[in-house]
């Protein structure tokens, strides 16, 4: 009896073991903006260093391929296998071009966790706040538990969805272009994004 | 003479009104409660359902989560399907029927920002200190609060009412005139409610009708173009003397507003693949949040839900 009691608690422990090894969907985050802040703030670095030091991070952190697939919603079924990849590279580049710039924007901006809710068994939304000297900005880490790591496949700025917001867009663009015209597109907003120079 | 008759006459109305409002808001009120209770009680089965499936999960079993009708060789991208039509199900879309004319003065917009508001607001933050700037956005956001409280009673929502009412005393008060924003420190935590019109008629359920986008305002719904014409009316300083002193003060207060977020429609503008279609999805999905926070917000939290939404805090 004593025994089946202690095989249960082991195995209890052993379950609760389990999610702790996989860490929580806050943890994840929480350790991901850390390292963005430590970079970010490190003045030894150039732009050119941070740039490829978040771009680590940011595979690491995001699952690109499903963030592209839900960006596209149904339309990605509609692309090629090699649409696809190529598709996953060109979006990584704009979401890139778009955002490289805040780095020399960066003021001491803090990430504070405010909250994590379950979506569903292997999602869930962490919810953040970046706060800066005059406005806090709600910033919601919506991540999937794939292979034990939690990663990233939308991201919520200030009630607006970036996944929801990428698929309007394609979809209009799909519905008057063929999908090779969109990666057409895309591929010039690439090009003509990298020589630019920070607009602030 | 006559100009404060008007002037008193407006003052009786304007009491007319409140006082219909409030009447209109206990006419409502049992209705309202009534509803929430049901979408709390059924908030809860929900979220009660939710929590199993967590549960359940540690065991390697997620099907409470599967669709009945789905197989289980592809887990995974069923699990995607499924996050796919729940995300386009809950899809924000907008009727844009006037694209051309929207298109046209969303074009209009960026070139005025670009060219004119863009110039003014650096030249300004160059001069002001961020502090002193969030000071005066504090200040305009108190001048804000009759449109709040107003729209709080609007939805019965009396203790969003009453937070906006205990802020602007506090804040007036004891933040320089509303400079400062004490009410929403740690002690008090009365936070701002972000309550408008169009947010209330969109909570009794009024759509937003098709997107407008109107040249200087910006991104707007027929729903939400109430919000301009009543936001007018509800600005403390619309009733000033000479005329012109309100618009100026609008001006300041955009040019002030603008110089806090330089850089966010840049952003946005930067990372879409086109700008328009982008502002028009965002403009539709903070409003949509906006109408649907109100509703759960209002909502008292149950106690099963509540240590399952935070966790971690």
């Amino acid at each position: 009896m004593k025994r089946l009691l202690v095989g249960f608690m082991i195995l209890f422990i052993s379950l609760f073991c389990m999610t702790a090894f996989a860490g929580t969907a806050t943890e994840a985050v929480d350790d991901t903006a850390n390292e963005v802040i430590a970079v970010l703030k490190n003045k030894s670095l150039g732009t050119a260093a941070k740039k490829e030091r978040l771009e680590v991070i940011y595979k690491r952190m995001f699952d690109e391929v499903e963030l592209s697939r839900l960006s596209l919603g149904r339309n990605w079924n509609k692309l090629t296998a090699s649409q696809q990849q190529e598709f996953v590279q060109l979006f990584r580049k704009t979401l890139e071009n778009a955002y490289a710039n805040k780095i020399t924007d960066y003021k001491d901006e803090k990430v504070k966790i405010t909250g994590e809710r379950a979506l569903s068994a292997d999602r869930a939304e962490v919810q953040t706040k970046v706060i800066s000297a005059s406005k806090g900005i709600p910033v919601l880490y919506r991540l999937k538990l794939k292979e034990g790591k939690w990663k990233v496949y939308d991201v919520v700025i200030e009630n607006v969805s970036l996944v929801q917001n990428y698929r309007a867009q394609f979809r209009e663009i799909l519905m008057k272009n063929s999908p090779d015209q969109l990666i057409e597109i895309l591929r010039k907003k690439a090009i003509s994004d990298v020589g630019k120079p920070s607009r602030n | 003479m006559l100009s404060s008759k008007i002037r008193m006459m407006r003052r009786i109305f304007f009491l007319i009104f409140l006082i219909a409002l409030l009447g209109a808001g206990y006419a409502h009120g049992d209705d309202t409660a009534l509803m929430l209770h049901k979408s709390v009680l059924s908030d809860e089965t929900g979220a009660a359902a939710a929590s199993e499936t967590v549960w359940n999960s540690e065991e390697g079993t997620g099907e409470t989560h599967m669709s009945p009708v789905a197989p289980k060789s592809h887990d995974d991208e069923e699990a995607i399907d499924e996050e796919e039509e729940g995300q386009e199900m809950g899809e924000v879309t907008i009727a844009d029927p006037l694209e051309f004319f929207n298109r046209a003065m969303f074009q209009f917009n960026d070139k005025l920002y670009f060219w004119v508001v863009k110039p003014v607001a650096q030249g300004y933050s160059k001069v002001v200190p961020e502090i002193g700037r969030s000071s005066i956005k504090n200040f305009f956001s108190n001048l804000g609060f009759p449109k709040r409280f107003i729209s709080c009673l609007f939805q019965a929502d009396f203790s969003g009412a009453a937070t906006e009412l205990g802020r602007f005393v506090v804040n007036t008060v004891w933040g320089i005139g509303g400079l400062l924003d004490p009410a929403a420190n740690k002690d008090l935590s009365l936070q701002k409610q972000n309550a408008d019109i169009g947010q209330t008629l969109g909570r009794y359920g009024l759509g937003h009708g098709f997107y407008v986008v109107w040249p200087v305002f910006g991104p707007s719904s027929l729903r939400d173009t109430i919000d301009i014409v009543g936001e007018h009316f509800q600005y403390p300083f619309t009733y000033t003397d000479p005329w012109y002193v309100g618009p100026s003060v609008r001006a300041c207060e955009s040019v002030n507003s603008a110089s806090l977020r330089i850089g966010d429609y840049e952003a946005l503008k930067e990372a879409a693949i086109d700008p328009y279609v982008a502002l028009r999805n965002a403009y539709a999905q903070y409003r949509q949040k906006m109408v649907q926070k109100k509703e759960k917000g209002e909502a008292p939290a149950p106690d099963g839900e509540k240590p399952e939404q935070r966790i971690f805090q």
